[in-house]
């Protein structure tokens, strides 16, 4: 992925974006100690949903009585199949939807309706012409954790050797700062970030280290503060 | 009954109960409805590469194969580390105290979140003196919600109101290199962030 960051003199520049994944310390191999991959299987397609099957036989001892002599709930051909290049559609009773019309319903924390309205597909403003604003906006890193649970994140990296300077000394300003930077979008500099088309908004900060000749520099995706909800629930399926 | 965890620190043991925090329960949350062009509701499904197979939530599964391609059982597999070696089972966190060791911001920072619990006191406990720790000092300690193979990194911090427990995985962070480097003088001026809006982002 790619991002279009400005630094302090505001001068710009597109760099790669990368993921950053959790650490794997564990890995399962198979009684030849081989490794073993883990993949997607069908277990049950909408034709052989309960709500499929009751329209076609509305009474429901009719309908166990049929599921056990027939297996009608069941595919044989089907069901364990590996799958793979999956899509994402929507479909209504007409089959599959083109044009769809979305609207978002807006529920506070109790659950109540807060609001409908029309979805909102905002595109995204890491990789636009308007570079991601060098805000200037400094948080040291102590007073940062204490208000934010950063909820994702990603690691710029440079595309070539002029870009890794541009990086370093953006890493290097935000150590010695001991801070992370608060990175905005949009005409103005003043959006959260979007990383895909209607996707979800950050409130994104930058964090740099170095050692030696090399540097880190995270982005720290935020999208929630660290505080207590009103009423939160007793330990149930928490994990 | 909710499970206590037990905490210590020099010596002080703290027994909490942990409550999940979400997003969901902070701010709400967004459904989306939709509809066809006459106004029929449409869902969400997922298609399968033959182009007729629709898929709805809990339609698919995931299974564990081997280099063949034959499924295999999850009791079957035998778990290593990075060099091969055999792991043994580690604890559930709620069977033992915890002892909690200071951490650094980097370290903080530096994991991957799984999910964030409140610390409220269990009964009978009181989380005073844990309280007063912050916000200056972060703590950590090995965690493991139901036992298993491998143990989550956990860190213990606040604020002035709460402690929180905020439960993850290091990161694949990378130091990057190259041959040249130059230093950047900054003069931007510290500010607050406390106007920034987290609501419906």
């Amino acid at each position: 992925m790619a991002i279009n960051i400005s630094n302090s003199k505001n001068r710009d520049a597109v760099v790669a974006l990368e993921a950053v994944t959790p650490q794997r310390l564990v890995r399962y191999v198979d009684d030849r100690d081989k490794p073993v991959s883990t993949r997607k299987l069908l277990k049950a397609d909408v034709e052989h949903d309960l709500a499929q099957l009751q329209k076609k036989n509305k009474d429901p001892e009719k309908l166990g009585k049929a599921l056990i002599k027939d297996d009608q709930e069941i595919d044989t051909e089907k069901f364990g199949m590996f799958l793979s290049d999956l899509s994402r559609v929507y479909v209504s009773k007409k089959g599959i939807v083109h044009l769809v019309e979305e609207f978002e319903i807006i529920k506070n924390p109790d659950g109540t309706v807060r609001t409908r309205r029309p979805r909102r597909k905002e595109s995204q403003n890491i990789n636009t012409d308007i570079p991601l604003r060098w805000t200037g906006k400094f948080i040291k890193k102590e007073a940062a954790i204490e208000k934010f649970i950063f909820t994702n994140k990603k690691q710029l990296v440079h595309i070539n050797g002029l870009t890794f300077d541009f990086l370093f000394e953006m890493a290097q300003t935000l150590e010695k700062k001991d801070s992370l930077m608060l990175l905005r979008g949009g005409e103005k500099g003043d959006k959260p970030l979007i990383m895909n088309r209607g996707g979800k908004s950050y409130n994104a900060f930058l964090e740099g280290r170095t050692k030696g000749k090399s540097y880190c520099l995270i982005l720290h995706l935020s999208n929630m503060e660290l505080k207590k909800p009103a009423e939160p629930e007793t330990d149930g399926d928490n994990d | 009954m909710a499970r206590e965890l037990r905490l210590s620190l020099d010596g002080e043991e703290f027994a909490v109960i942990i409550n999940k925090v979400s997003r969901e329960k902070l701010y709400g949350d967004v459904e989306v409805e939709a509809f066809d062009e006459k106004g029929n509701p449409a869902d969400l499904l997922t298609l399968s590469a033959d182009g007729k197979t629709f898929i709805d939530t809990g339609g698919t599964s995931l299974a564990t194969v081997t280099a063949e391609g034959t499924s295999i059982s999850r009791a079957d597999l035998i778990a290593t580390d990075i060099h091969g070696e055999k792991l043994d089972e580690v604890p559930s966190s709620f069977n033992h105290a915890n002892t909690l060791k200071k951490a650094t911001v980097e370290e903080y920072l530096s994991q991957v979140v799984k999910s964030v619990y409140v610390l409220e006191p269990a009964e009978g406990s009181d989380l005073k003196l844990l309280q007063s720790q912050f916000p200056k000092n972060i703590y950590k300690f090995d965690f493991s919600y139901r036992g298993g193979l491998e143990f989550d990194s956990a860190f213990v911090l606040g604020n002035k109101t709460d402690a929180f427990l905020i439960v993850g995985k290091q990161g694949e962070f990378e130091f990057v290199k190259l041959n040249q480097v130059s230093v950047l003088e900054s003069t931007e001026e510290d500010i607050s962030a406390d106007d920034l809006d987290f609501d419906l982002l």
